[in-house]
Parts: structure tokens; sequence; C-alpha cells
């Protein structure tokens, strides 16, 4: 059976841009979360945002022209180039046409969706500028990557909302395994944007000034945004090229509540659980750390760490949510989950859930490893990603053995 | 891989959605100008003729609870899926259900139910004051979820982009996921809606030779050889970075040919979705979906493949025979796939 290993780490994010940088703000418990400035927010009673603040895409794009491409796909691009460099990949050196390029998102482009809004409320449809139009499609996420990298493999971008990276990693997960590739860049990139801000505070799911998952007073989500990007290979392409491996992707799992929307659903989580560890091939106890979901509302945080006891028992392993530091990047978010756990795998200590003050008695047995990162070795790890319309996506990633 | 079958379709289009419908449309020979459009929506459109269903009412199909707040992408598509159901003689029960998933493609999702919303945070007097039921409508995986709660399909389901590659990629991602283990039965399909946004952006792209479209075809897909309608014998999809697009395209041909067996000579049809592929395999008699239905995005592969299928069943003399599905996009994304028909039975005769 095919072995796959992660060799390589693209974090653009508001905690820090490249591995290095991301992984000393984890260990940190650094805080992204700043007043919204990429669009009006004074109109909102609440103005915060994980938004990458000094992101350049021409400090790290080498031939995609940022011009041409909306934001979310220069994050991608960025993030991938990043990965691309972390890795030591030799791209000169690629079967191109067995690299691929795996995203998901959440809202695409929408930092175009809306400036196209805004020109058909300034001047009527006619006025949408076409430059914009082009801009548009989701698929162009995915493709951002391959152009940057000049990939001629499978270009592909996933839109199962916010559990839509760990999709991506499972899909080139796949892609390695049956020996349709030798390298796959897979994650996800999504941007802050002013309805998707607007629609988590009206659905009273947007926390008014700190994410504080699994605290007892916690209130909602922070919208986010970034990129992040990992590059994965076979365990025999990267052996070949003496790559370093931060961990391998063990399997994953996807089911779909097909119930609720919005609602997470406890049974189907737990099911999801159990589909991510007989694709793993390891069992509850393995486990030593789950990068939660861990979104900070009352419903999820609950719902999650019912799903978790069911089960792992009344004492499962330590779970913290990286979002309370960088708010939630939908899209993005389990692509950040999955970089977090690598780093937890390879440098052994476990991220921290910030802002949190008090136990909620409803969540007894959950570790969140609050405020403090923790030092740990960690072989297993459970990545979780749920989303609107019921997708559930969970990867595991387990320490070289 | 396994060999995949598709065991039962339906569609929907400007044509109707009743089988045969797209048969019917594709075997005048002729394109086809639309329909006046100009009822649907009260914003100005950029012509008067279009290529919607004019008549689609989600409330006749599936009743009044639960749709209300569908747009017209998801309600069409969530009707499909419950039409290919039918037509494939799924049995949905407590042990298939989690066997059972979606694989939709789009282009992103409903933009016009993104747009209003947006539109509202603009508009009203505070921006936050948007209506939080419609929110989930923003969300590109809308239609797919929408479907997996009507039909209580609990397998893996997924939501992929691509524009005109979105049905390849689909269908790609669906054969993946039934090759692997994570679903015995997929649906496969993809939908495009029509809408002041879409048929705007068509006109303005400059790009699209035909007005905009809208159109859901949905297959069921799976390894199971019972009745099928048609064989998937072969997938490949690439880029081509750089304005490569076409030798990309070129090589995904010979892969699929590779693949299925087939030399080019054993292809009897060549559909495209857009003009640059129509060199890929010289020879071959050119299928051009867009002529008879408008350019329906994400879905035109799959109505284009829906529509091959009809002719199939119209005629038996066809039982057998390879189609070469294509589709691209500006950026450089491609794919191909080849596909041998039946007539429904004609599998079976041998």
């Amino acid at each position: 059976m095919t072995r796959v290993a992660v060799t390589g780490l693209g974090p653009v994010s508001s905690i820090g841009t490249g591995a290095e940088a991301f992984a000393a703000a984890l260990l940190a418990g650094a805080s992204g979360i700043s007043q919204i400035q990429s669009f009006d927010s004074s109109g909102f009673p609440h103005r915060n945002g994980g938004e990458v603040r000094d992101f350049d895409p021409a400090r790290w794009l080498r031939r995609l022209d940022p011009q041409r491409w909306g934001r979310s796909s220069q994050f991608a691009a960025a993030a991938a180039r990043l990965a691309a460099d972390d890795a030591g990949l030799d791209l000169d050196s690629l079967d191109r046409g067995r690299a691929h390029a795996v995203l998901g998102t959440t809202s695409g482009e929408s930092v175009v969706a809306e400036a196209l809004t805004a020109q058909i409320l300034a001047s009527g449809f006619p006025g949408m500028v076409p430059e914009l139009i082009e801009q548009l499609p989701a698929g162009r996420l995915a493709h951002a990557v391959s152009e940057e990298l000049g990939l001629h493999g499978e270009s592909l971008t996933l839109a199962t909302a916010c559990s839509a990276s760990n999709y991506a990693i499972g899909y080139a997960y796949d892609l390695l395994v049956t020996g349709e590739a030798d390298v796959v860049f897979a994650g996800g990139a999504d941007s802050v944007c002013r309805w998707a801000h607007a629609g988590f505070f009206k659905l009273g799911a947007l926390t008014e000034t700190a994410c504080a998952p699994f605290d007892r007073d916690r209130s909602g989500i922070l919208t986010g945004e970034g990129g992040a990007v990992l590059v994965m290979e076979t365990f025999e392409h990267a052996q070949r090229r003496n790559a370093r491996i931060y961990a391998e992707v063990l399997g994953y799992g996807i089911n779909c509540d097909a119930k609720h929307p919005v609602a997470p659903d406890r049974e189907s989580i737990s099911q999801c659980m159990r589909i991510a560890h007989r694709s793993a091939d390891i069992k509850p106890e393995e486990v030593d750390y789950i990068c939660a979901h861990g979104t900070g509302t009352p419903a999820n945080d609950l719902t999650e760490a019912r799903a978790v006891i069911e089960v792992f028992g009344d004492n499962p392993p330590p779970m913290s949510s990286i979002k309370s530091m960088i708010g939630h990047t939908m899209g993005a978010a389990s692509g950040f989950g999955a970089i977090a756990s690598a780093i937890a795998i390879d440098r052994g200590f476990l991220p921290p859930t910030i802002n949190w003050q008090n136990a909620d008695p409803e969540l007894s047995g959950v570790d969140p490893i609050p405020n403090v990162a923790r030092r740990a070795t960690v072989r297993v790890v459970q990545n979780n990603g749920f989303a609107f319309g019921g997708n559930n996506a969970i990867v595991m990633l387990g320490a070289v053995r | 891989m396994s060999t995949l079958f598709i065991s039962g379709f339906a569609s929907i289009s400007s044509a109707g959605m009743r089988a045969g419908a797209l048969a019917e449309r594709v075997s005048s020979g002729q394109a086809h100008p639309g329909v006046p459009v100009g009822s649907l929506y009260e914003a100005e459109l950029p012509a008067a003729d279009g290529h919607a269903l004019t008549d689609f009412d989600v409330k006749t199909h599936l009743g009044r609870k639960g749709t209300s707040f569908y747009d017209r992408a998801t309600a069409l598509a969530v009707v499909a899926c419950g039409e290919a159901l039918a037509n494939a003689h799924i049995e949905i029960d407590e042990e298939t259900r989690p066997r059972i998933g979606i694989a939709l493609g789009t282009t992103l999702g409903s933009f016009k139910s993104t747009s209003d919303f947006s539109m509202e945070t603009l508009v009203q007097p505070k921006p936050y004051l948007v209506n939080p039921v419609l929110f989930p409508n923003t969300v590109m995986n809308c239609a797919a979820g929408q479907a997996a709660i009507r039909y209580g399909l609990r397998g893996a389901n997924a939501t992929i982009t691509g524009g005109p590659m979105a049905f390849l990629n689909a269908l790609r991602y669906a054969g993946n996921a039934i090759n692997r283990g994570y679903a015995d039965t997929m649906l496969v399909g993809a939908v495009e809606e029509f809408t002041p946004h879409r048929a705007w952006m068509t006109a303005l792209s400059g790009k699209v030779p035909h007005p905009a479209g809208e159109a859901v075809a949905v297959f069921a897909v799976s390894t199971v050889r019972m009745a099928p309608v048609a064989e998937v014998l072969a997938i490949a999809n690439g880029y081509g970075p750089g304005g490569q697009g076409s030798e990309a395209l070129a090589g995904c041909v010979q892969r699929v040919l590779r693949k299925a067996h087939a030399s080019a000579g054993d292809i009897r049809l060549h559909a495209i979705t857009r003009e640059a592929e129509s060199g890929a395999l010289a020879g071959t008699k050119i299928f051009r979906a867009a002529q008879h239905f408008g350019d329906c995005g994400a879905a035109t592969g799959a109505i284009a493949l829906a529509s091959v299928l009809e002719l199939h069943e119209a005629e038996p003399a066809r039982d057998g025979e390879l189609t070469l599905l294509t589709a691209s996009t500006d950026d450089g994304a491609v794919g191909a796939a080849i596909i041998r028909g039946w007539s429904r039975g004609g599998a079976d005769r041998g």
C-alpha cells in the first residue's frame, strides 16, 4: 500500500506566513484578530475578524500576475508556492502531469463577488466589468496554484464549505494511493467578506471581540481568511529526494448529515470519526490530539464534544481549536488545522485554545489545552472539519513510524 | 479502477424535463434560438430570448414544505436528483442511505443568491439586516446539501466547481469515491441556473458565442451492471498552464483512448463545451450542446451526456457506440471521458 507523506507546509495566515512563523505563533498562542479593514465594518455591532493584513501577493508569487486573480486565488497560489519552497521541491524535476492541485473553499472569490455586486448597485447589470467577471469562478483557486507552479495534473476546487480543505486533502490522498500522482498540492483558501460577516452576525453566531471555543461563555465565531496548502507526496517520491517528512496522512472519512442546512448533527459526526479511524486503521485510544473544528459557537462545540465523548469515552484526548487564534477561515479552516496537526507531530507540542477562561460543565471531560501550548509526544492526530450542508470531513495524520 | 455504469439519469433544461425532450431538440440539427424570458425577472435582461425553463416551479414537483427558500439552482438540482433516483430504480433504506452520495458540479453555486445577499448589506439601513434563512444559499454546497436532506442520502457529498469542467470533475470525483469504497452509488451531475446575473455575465464576457442557458442533469453511477444505459470507459482531467490548454487536452484525449482500448476511429460523436475543443479529435462528428440549450456553464457537459443517452434511447441502432466528452475552461483546465451508450435494455441484448 502506497503511503502518503506531508513534506511541505504553506500557511498564509493572520498569525504568520510560512511554516516557521505559523509554528512559532501556534506555540506562543498568538492572536491574529483585529478590527476588520477590508470592508467598512463601522455599521456592524461586531467588527473583529482575522484578516491577513500584511498579505502582499507579489512578494510570494513568481509566475502569477496578481492583477488577473482574485484575493482567494492569490492566497491559494502564495500558500502553494510557500509549501513548495518549504518542501524543497525542485519543480523542474517533477513529472508535471503527475503533480496536481486540489483546493477547498467556502465562498471562492467572495471579494470579487462583492465588487461585482457593488457595480450592479451603482450602474445596473450592464455595469459589471468583464475583467472582474473573469475572476469570479471558484475553480480558479486551484488553477492559480497550477499556473503558479506549472502543474499539468488535475486542477480541482472543491466547494464543500467549511470542511472543504479536508475534502481536498482526502482527494489528494486518494490520487496518491491510487497511483495517479507523485505530488499533490492540497488545502484551501477564503477571504473575509461583508456578506459572511453579516450572515453569521444575523444567525447570532458572530462573537463580539474574541473567539473562545469550549469556554462556558463562548458566543460564536469571528470570520477569518487566508490560504493553507500542504505538499503531499508518496513516501517513495519523498524518500527518493531525501525530503523531510512532517507527518503521514493515514486516511480520512467523509459523510453527510442529510438533516439540516446549518445545524451540526452529533450522531453523524461520531459516524464520520469512526469512518476516519477505519480508513486510517487506528483505534480511538491511539489518537493523541484532536485538532477540533471548534468554531466557538455554543452549538458546534457542544455537538463536537459530545460526538468525541461518544467515540472516545469519558477521557478523550486533548482537543484544541486554532480558530481561537485565527478566527474561522472557512474553506481554509481544516487546511490550517492539518498544517497545525503536522506541526504538532513534527515539533512535539499541542497548540492551545486561547481566550479560554471558564470550564463549561456541559463539556466535562474535554481538555481544550487552555491558553498555553503543551509539550507532548504526538503520534496520531485527528483533524476535524464540519460544514453547512452537513458536509463532514475528518483527516487522520500520524508520525512516521 | 473498476468500470462505472450509469443506471439511470434525469435532466431539466429549456427543452423541458420530460424524458426524450433533449433528443427531440437535438435531432432537429438546428440551433435553438431560445424562448421569451422577460417574464422570469423584473430586471432587464440582455436579450428578450434565452434558454430557461420558464414554467419550472419547484412546488409542483416537491410541494411547499422545505422548498420555500430554495434558490433556482438548488430547486433544479434537488428535483433532478429525485428524478434520477427514480429513473435508476434506486431504493433508499437504512442500509443503503450511508452508501449513496452526491457529486454535484457548479461554477460558484447561485451567484444570484450570493449577490442578492451581499446587496442587502449595501442597501439596508444597517449592513447586518439580512435574512439569515437565506444565508446557506450563499454557500456553494447548498444544492448538494439540500438534495441530501430531501432524499436522506448520507454518503460522500461533494460540491465540485469548474465551470465548463465541472461535470467531468464531478464524474472523476465520484468515480474515485466509488472505487475507494466511500460510496456504492453516486448521483453525479451539474447544475446552472438562468438569472439576470448569469445572463448579463455571459453577454458581457464577450467570450461565449451563445446566450446563457440553464440546465441540470444527474446520473446514477455505480459499479453494478444492472440494465445500464451507459458505461464510463475512461476519464482523464488535467491542466495546461501558460496557455497550453490545447496541448493538455490532446494529452487527455490520448489517455482516455488508451485506457478505453479504443482508437480515434471508434469514436462516433465528440461532445464539446467550448469551440477550442473541436480540433481535439479530427474527423469526428462534433456535438455542441450550447447550440441547443444555450451556454449552460457548469451543466454543459452534463446536458451533453444526457442528450447523447437520450439519442441512444431513441435509436437502439446506436447501441454500444462510443462518445468522447471533452471540456475546458478559459484558464487551461481540460478533461476528456469516453462513454459507451445503450438504449434501455440494449446492454443486455448483446
